[in-house]
């Protein structure tokens, strides 16, 4: 029995005896007790609770008030009333509206009278004559039961099955496919053609095409070795695996799966150490770090024991993992925040690594999937033990400098302090200019003209006043006319508030003037609401200000355009006359004003002499200059412990205290002991790798085989529970999910074995293939021309399997929006293949309207969820929100239009015809087949060179040079533009 | 035009077919079970409405100084009392009250209309319309802040990635016309959840929001995305798209009748139709000088809202089934957002006060007002107490007021209350899941059988909540 079954037992039984207690107690005036429920209470719950609350109706919170055994068993929160006691009595509570989370009945609180009648009811020990009712039993999760899914079942070694046509499989993977095909009496498709199937691998592996001059040698070698084409294309899919860019490939892969963003939707905050994860994910695919690794790291990177300090540094950036999520950082109940992060940090591993739902546990035990609430809040724990966030009014994520190798970070430290003392040295002559302009502005009667000041000042005369406030120039330092202060008086009901006209967009020191003395109020509240939100700042407005004698700094703040901050000064909880003379706004890191200003105050505004402009300008270049001090995000440990369950998911509804632990359905032998002062991050790892999970090794191989197919071996990869598909192969992928682990968990030698399978070398066939010849599988020559000889087998594929369940072609596939964005760059010539390092143009505050130019790989196109590259929101990238283990695959208008209309393909076809026409090429014919092999990797049909002849102005000096590019540019859009480039086959 | 076999098929096809009307999922299709997700498909129940403008009034209008009247507030005005004040509670996490200053409304009130309607002097030009409006006084909903108030009001979630209720409005009704989007976000703001305001989630892409144009620009050039083609004349855009779809019939000769890869082709016939129908809707040309007056068009104040509510209507007539019209911007706190400086308020409603009346004049006038919901309303209202006894209002998300006019909605009706302050609601509350279930209702869809299922689970706009608030319909 569970902790919170043994609590509620335990309830029961208390609520039991006092119900007993109380019918004995009122034995003797139990008819009065009954006339009173019959008379008043039966119709209340008659009228106002029975509609949501009886068995057969809606028994919402699990709670029945159509009986007296459905209120003593009560709903999730408990027992409903305790006889006799008002207070404990959650009915009592909900009817009287006393907590705002739950009221009831929802809709209109009842009369004083009602509420009256209630509470009488329960003091009288709660009489109710309806017994023998029915109580709604809570089905409970048999985890032994639920063990029985095939998916927590643990993966067995398997003996590839024998198969008649024993000349056809290469690998154990095509006997196990081909067992199955021969089951159905169907035969697997002819081999692709060489090229077709270069260009497979290419996109598959590397994500690029191969140019023609690679798929030439590789057709050459394919043909040349005879007796083994297999070596060639062993030799092709080598070379590949240890290309740089199949970590670019298959890390975009990964990204996908673990919502890899570079900003937040809310405000477009923008992670700007996001990157090295994704550096970090590109390394780990390029190095084939064993996947258990990879897991690890990226769960508790920060907790591994490591060998150097770059191996340090890559366990890091591994955890930006657990903080990529898009979090609503403004919600207002911290609580509910934390336990809103660790629920999307959960789902994202539930969902990523174990193919599993477990966010559905949040409020009530799984519907379908073995996963009780109590495993949810296991598992949250853990996470829950780590910090992810810092709170404030908009919270923020966490970013700590990057360990660096002995030594390494001296640069830093030798820049950060030249920046300080720089930084220093402005203040001070700032400030002593600032005096200077001051002191040579004040006039005798203590005044200073607002207008001498840097950057925006409200004075307190033009600042909105609620309540009394006194005019003074009593203390002769001051703003303008005077300063306000509050007489000491009226404390909470007066404020004042300074609201700066025309603020441009940016960054300002906040400062508030004030008139110091021993009788001022020491915590002046002061409110500075900013786009950044509101932060309360308080006062002591005893000493002298710090700077110039006049202000005190509240701090630095980011201003919108035209935006709504202001700062506010109250008076509330204040002892000691509160006072307020200007509000100054002095940007950060301007240099100066723009100068040009008729104002002649403007003349003699401080901050703008030689000798500061000259340092400011030092210092905005060293700072651009000057080495940066590596960031990583990141999460902590903090405040190690269990966590209660959260009933119905309410963070005021705390439940029993949860062991933390892990998922039980899919746990053998002993699970990994968590240190108490630890938060069990690093034992969440072990536990997710460990040789008897049975799901991280089938989801991953599962996810692999997808990449590479088209579909996976489960059709739903990011749901293995009861909800998703089952698989089609499961011997087979027991076999693939075994043998990844005893090959150390090689993400290479897996998709090695994959594309080496003559399985995914099949050639695929079009949807409609009746007309098809049947293969000759047997038949170890070259299958060159595959379509013609497809027919019968085809047929009755198309039959018997029409979604290819079997796996008898290969499916064609259409091009993601990184390969079309690649391939177009590549033919263009304008792609820049440089790997790694931050992208996004620097000093981008947030992701809005964000302008995509660079020519990097797609994988390093900044993922701002604002502001995504127009072309991948247009052919389905990935929502950087979700777990995604496959994309959508929508043909709509938008593509087209894009295709049409937008301004980078027009561009990059210009581009390409550029480049082609700069080549030594025959005739426009040559052109063309040499543009058709670029685009598409094939050669032009008689059909299609008749159709480019007659768009392309003739070839002759006749036509204008500029015009004859534009119309091949065209043609080269056309090329993008077509089915054949959307697809690969 | 070109006119290969396929253009005339799919001529045919596409009269029942929208933007991007043939997305399709491989497999469906491989399955030959093709059908198109946007085609019109059968409601759940007889609807009231074919398509819904809603009007969002981003940062909060409060209700207090427009809609909601309360008289005890002038009476009180300026005393320090107690309230529950949410943004308190959920900062310290617990449950105490707070002293507050009372503020009343800075605009009088007066009844309008035969049916007595309450209304201030913010809105003079809505309240001439009184008697076409219901008010739903005591909406309540989540979120303190804007960020996970935002996105609650639009897919019914502070927090989590879901779809937003246009596109349920799409997965569950398919389109009503033939070439232009069946969802369409007039002025999207950037900030405070940004796309994902318009966003399909884990719906299929083709049920995105489509935006035109963005907050804080202008609307008068704003278009569809790749409508227009800046480069090339018209005459090279049709040779273009000539080539195009010859280069891709003769590529299609190698597999005939698939029709995976003919919805591609169909795909292009079907954007070059947009690019040659869409932008007459969009060209607010074609109105006469008295329609464009009647919404305030050419008026320095009121002339983007004008236009913005007029396109509102032009997409209405085409068969546009949701349009949301955004009055906002991309700040952090958002044009009503009034934390301080309450008689900004002003500026933001002669903005909008009359190019609102102007459209449902309109609508009237074109009979359209019957099938059209004119949905009026911001994130949550704004407290009856100054924010920090300053000058301006805070979030409200537990009482406001929202009118809706058309579509059903009985005309001239009030219905729920806040409390005596306009804090609370406390009587017939409608919660923003309910004003989700009664709106989705009326166009003929059940909120409870609008589902679909993502990573094993039954997704709805109401999650596990919401009740058609009955009452409010004729």
């Amino acid at each position: 029995m569970n902790m919170s079954l043994l609590l509620n037992w335990k309830r029961l039984v208390v609520v039991t005896t006092a119900g007993l207690l109380g019918l004995s107690a009122r034995a003797a005036d139990a008819p009065d007790g009954t006339e009173f429920f019959e008379k008043k209470i039966r119709p209340l719950l008659a009228e106002h609770c029975i509609e949501c609350h009886a068995i057969g109706k809606k028994t919402k919170g699990g709670l029945a008030l159509d009986s007296r055994e459905g209120w003593m068993k009560g709903g999730d929160s408990g027992p409903a009333l305790v006889p006799g006691d008002l207070e404990t009595s959650r009915l009592i509570t909900a009817v009287r509206y006393q907590d705002k989370e739950f009221r009831m009945p929802p809709k209109r609180k009842l009369t004083d009278a009602q509420i009256a009648d209630f509470e009488q009811w329960v003091k009288l020990g709660a009489p109710d004559p309806r017994t023998g009712g029915t109580t709604l039993s809570k089905k409970e999760i048999n985890i032994a039961e639920g063990r029985k899914h095939w998916a927590y079942q643990l993966p067995k070694a398997q003996t590839p099955p024998a198969v008649q046509d024993a000349a056809w499989p290469r690998t154990d993977v095509d006997r196990f496919l081909l067992a199955k095909l021969e089951a159905k009496s169907l035969h697997p498709s002819p081999d692709a053609e060489p090229a077709a199937l270069a260009r497979r691998l290419y996109f598959d592996l590397v994500g690029l095409p191969p140019t023609p001059e690679q798929v030439d040698a590789f057709v050459r070698d394919y043909q040349s070795a005879t007796g083994n084409r297999q070596s060639a294309i062993a030799k092709l899919v080598d070379s590949l695996l240890a290309s740089p860019h199949f970590g670019e490939r298959w890390g975009r892969h990964w990204l996908d799966v673990v919502r890899y963003a570079e900003s937040l939707t809310l405000r477009g905050f923008v992670m700007k150490e996001a990157w090295r994860y994704r550096d970090y994910v590109i390394n780990s695919f390029n190095a084939d770090k064993p996947y258990d690794r990879f897991l690890r790291e990226q769960v508790a990177g920060d907790l591994l024991p490591n060998g150097s300090v770059a191996e340090r540094q890559q366990q890091l950036v591994a955890t930006g993992f657990l903080t990529l999520g898009n979090t609503n950082l403004e919600e207002q109940q911290k609580k509910l925040l934390d336990m809103d992060v660790v629920d999307e940090q959960l789902d994202t591993i539930g969902k990523a690594f174990l193919a599993q739902t477990i966010g559905c546990a949040r409020c009530h035990d799984h519907k379908f999937d073995p996963i009780p609430t109590r495993d949810y809040y296991a598992l949250a724990g853990i996470l829950k033990s780590s910090k992810t966030l810092e709170h404030s009014n908009v919270s923020k994520w966490l970013e700590f400098p990057l360990p660096l190798p002995s030594g390494e970070d001296k640069q830093y430290v030798e820049h950060d302090k030249a920046v300080a003392k720089l930084t220093a040295s402005i203040k001070t002559a700032k400030e002593s200019a600032n005096k200077a302009v001051a002191k040579k502005a004040t006039l005798p009667s203590g005044a200073l003209d607002a207008k001498v000041l840097a950057g925006v000042v409200v004075d307190d005369a033009q600042a909105k006043k609620v309540g009394d406030w006194t005019g003074s120039r009593s203390t002769k330092t001051f703003i303008g006319d005077g300063y306000l202060h509050d007489d000491n008086q009226g404390k909470g009901a007066k404020s004042l508030t300074f609201q700066p006209e025309g603020l441009k967009a940016g960054k300002y020191d906040v400062r508030l003037a004030y008139s110091p003395g021993k009788s001022r109020a020491d915590n002046v509240p002061v409110t500075i609401f900013s786009a950044e939100g509101e932060k309360v700042v308080r006062v002591d407005e005893r000493p002298d200000p710090p700077i110039e004698g006049r202000f005190v700094s509240l701090g630095q703040f980011r201003f919108e355009q035209n935006s709504a901050g202001f700062v506010l000064v109250a008076t509330e909880g204040t002892k000691g006359v509160v006072t307020a003379d200007a509000v100054q706004f002095v940007p950060v890191g301007q240099i100066a004003e723009p100068s040009g200003t008729a104002d002649a105050a403007k003349k003699d505004k401080p901050d703008t002499t030689e000798s500061v402009k000259k340092m400011e300008a030092e210092l905005k270049k060293l700072q651009e200059s000057g080495p940066k001090r590596p960031m990583f995000m990141s999460v902590k440990e903090d405040n190690a412990g269990d966590t209660q369950v959260h009933i119905r998911g309410s963070v005021q509804n705390l439940g029993a205290k949860v062991p933390r632990g892990f998922l039980q359905v899919a746990s053998y032998g002993p699970a990994p002991v968590i240190p108490e002062k630890e938060s069990g991050r690093r034992e969440l790892g072990e536990w997710l790798t460990s040789r008897e999970n049975p799901l991280t090794a089938r989801v991953f191989v599962n996810r692999a085989w997808t990449w590479l197919f088209g579909t996976g071996l489960v059709r739903s990869p990011d749901n293995f529970g009861a909800t998703g598909d089952v698989p089609t192969h499961p011997e087979l992928l027991d076999h693939l999910a075994v043998r990844f682990m005893a090959e150390g968990w090689s993400v290479k030698k897996l998709v090695r074995e994959l594309v080496l399978s003559r399985a995914y070398q099949q050639a695929s066939v079009a949807a409609d293939v009746r007309r098809l010849q049947p293969p000759q599988t047997s038949d170890p020559r070259p299958q060159t021309q595959a379509s013609q000889s497809l027919l019968t087998s085809a047929a009755t594929g198309q039959e018997i399997d029409p979604e290819n369940k079997l796996f008898w072609h290969a499916n064609r596939r259409k091009l993601d929006a990184e390969a079309i964005r690649d391939t177009v760059l590549q033919v263009s010539g304008q792609l820049d293949l440089a790997q790694g390092g931050p992208v996004l143009k620097p000093g981008t505050s947030a992701d809005y309207g964000y302008k995509h130019t660079d020519s990097r790989r797609s994988v390093y196109s900044p993922v701002l969820r604002n502001s995504l590259p127009e072309l991948f929101e247009a052919f389905d990238f990935a929502d950087p929100s979700l777990v995604v283990g496959k994309r959508s695959d929508s043909t709509v208008a938008p593509q087209a239009l894009f295709m049409m209309n937008h301004p980078w393909v027009m561009e990059q076809s210009q581009s390409a015809a550029k480049k082609l026409l700069a080549e030594p090429l025959a005739d426009d014919r040559a052109r063309i087949a040499r543009a058709y092999r670029l685009v598409l990797g094939r050669l032009p049909t008689d059909g299609e060179v008749t159709i480019a002849l007659k768009f392309l102005p003739a070839d002759s000096a006749a036509s204008e040079a500029a015009k004859r590019a534009d119309a091949w540019g065209r043609f080269y859009q056309a090329l993008f533009a077509s089915v054949d480039f959307r697809y690969l086959n | 035009m070109n006119a290969s076999p396929y253009t005339r098929r799919h001529a045919l096809q596409s009269l029942a077919c929208g933007f991007g009307s043939l997305a399709f999922a491989g497999i469906a299709q491989r399955a030959a079970a093709a059908a198109n997700p946007l085609t019109a498909r059968l409601p759940h129940h007889e609807p009231r409405a074919k398509s819904v403008i809603f009007l969002f009034m981003q940062g909060g209008v409060s209700h207090v100084d427009s809609f909601d009247y309360k008289p005890l507030l002038a009476e009180k005005d300026g005393q320090l009392l107690n309230f529950n004040d949410a943004r308190k509670i959920a900062n310290s996490g617990k449950r105490e009250e707070s002293t507050q200053r009372v503020m009343k409304s800075l605009w009088p009130y007066a009844q309008h209309g035969q049916s007595g309607r309450w209304g201030s002097e913010l809105f003079p030009e809505m309240a001439r319309h009184a008697d076409d409006l219901t008010f739903i006084h005591s909406m309540h909903t989540e979120g303190i802040a804007h960020g996970p108030a935002t996105l609650f009001l639009h897919c019914g979630s502070t927090q989590f990635i879901r779809p937003s209720m246009g596109s349920w409005v799409s997965y569950g009704l398919g389109t009503a016309n033939d070439n232009l989007p069946s969802f369409v976000s007039l002025s999207p703001s950037a900030g405070n959840g940004g796309p994902r305001n318009y966003g399909n989630a884990f719906l299929p892409p083709v049920f995105q929001g489509t935006g035109i144009g963005k907050a804080g620009t202008p609307i008068i050039d704003a278009t569809i995305r790749n409508l227009t083609n800046a480069k090339l004349s018209p005459a090279e855009q049709r040779r273009n798209f000539e080539l195009f779809q010859e280069l891709n019939a003769e590529q299609l000769k190698k597999s005939p009748g698939d029709a995976e890869l003919e919805a591609v082709l169909a795909s292009y016939e079907l954007a070059w139709r947009m690019q040659n129908n869409a932008p007459d809707v969009l060209d607010l040309n074609k109105e006469t000088e008295a329609t464009k007056k009647l919404y305030g068009i050419g008026e320095s104040k009121t002339d983007n809202f004008g236009r913005q509510c007029l396109m509102a209507r032009r997409l209405v007539e085409s068969g546009v089934r949701y349009i949301q019209v955004t009055y906002g911007d991309n700040t952090a706190n958002p044009a009503w957002d009034q934390h301080s400086n309450m008689p900004k308020h002003k500026d933001h409603a002669l903005a909008v006060d009359k190019p609102v009346a102007g459209l449902l004049e309109d609508l009237k006038a074109r009979g359209l007002l019957e099938d059209t919901i004119v949905w009026w309303g911001g994130e949550f209202g704004r407290t009856p107490y100054a924010e920090k006894n300053g000058t301006g209002r805070d979030h409200n998300a537990g009482g406001f007021t929202v009118w809706l006019a058309g579509g059903g909605f009985k005309p001239g009706t009030s219905y729920g209350a806040t409390d005596d302050w306009g804090h609370l609601a406390v009587e017939n509350k409608v919660h923003m899941h309910d004003l989700h279930a009664t709106i989705l209702h009326q166009l003929g869809l059940d909120h409870e059988k609008l589902t679909y299922r993502f990573d094993g689970r039954d997704y709805r706009l109401t999650d596990i909540h919401g009740h058609v608030v009955k009452e409010v319909l004729t």
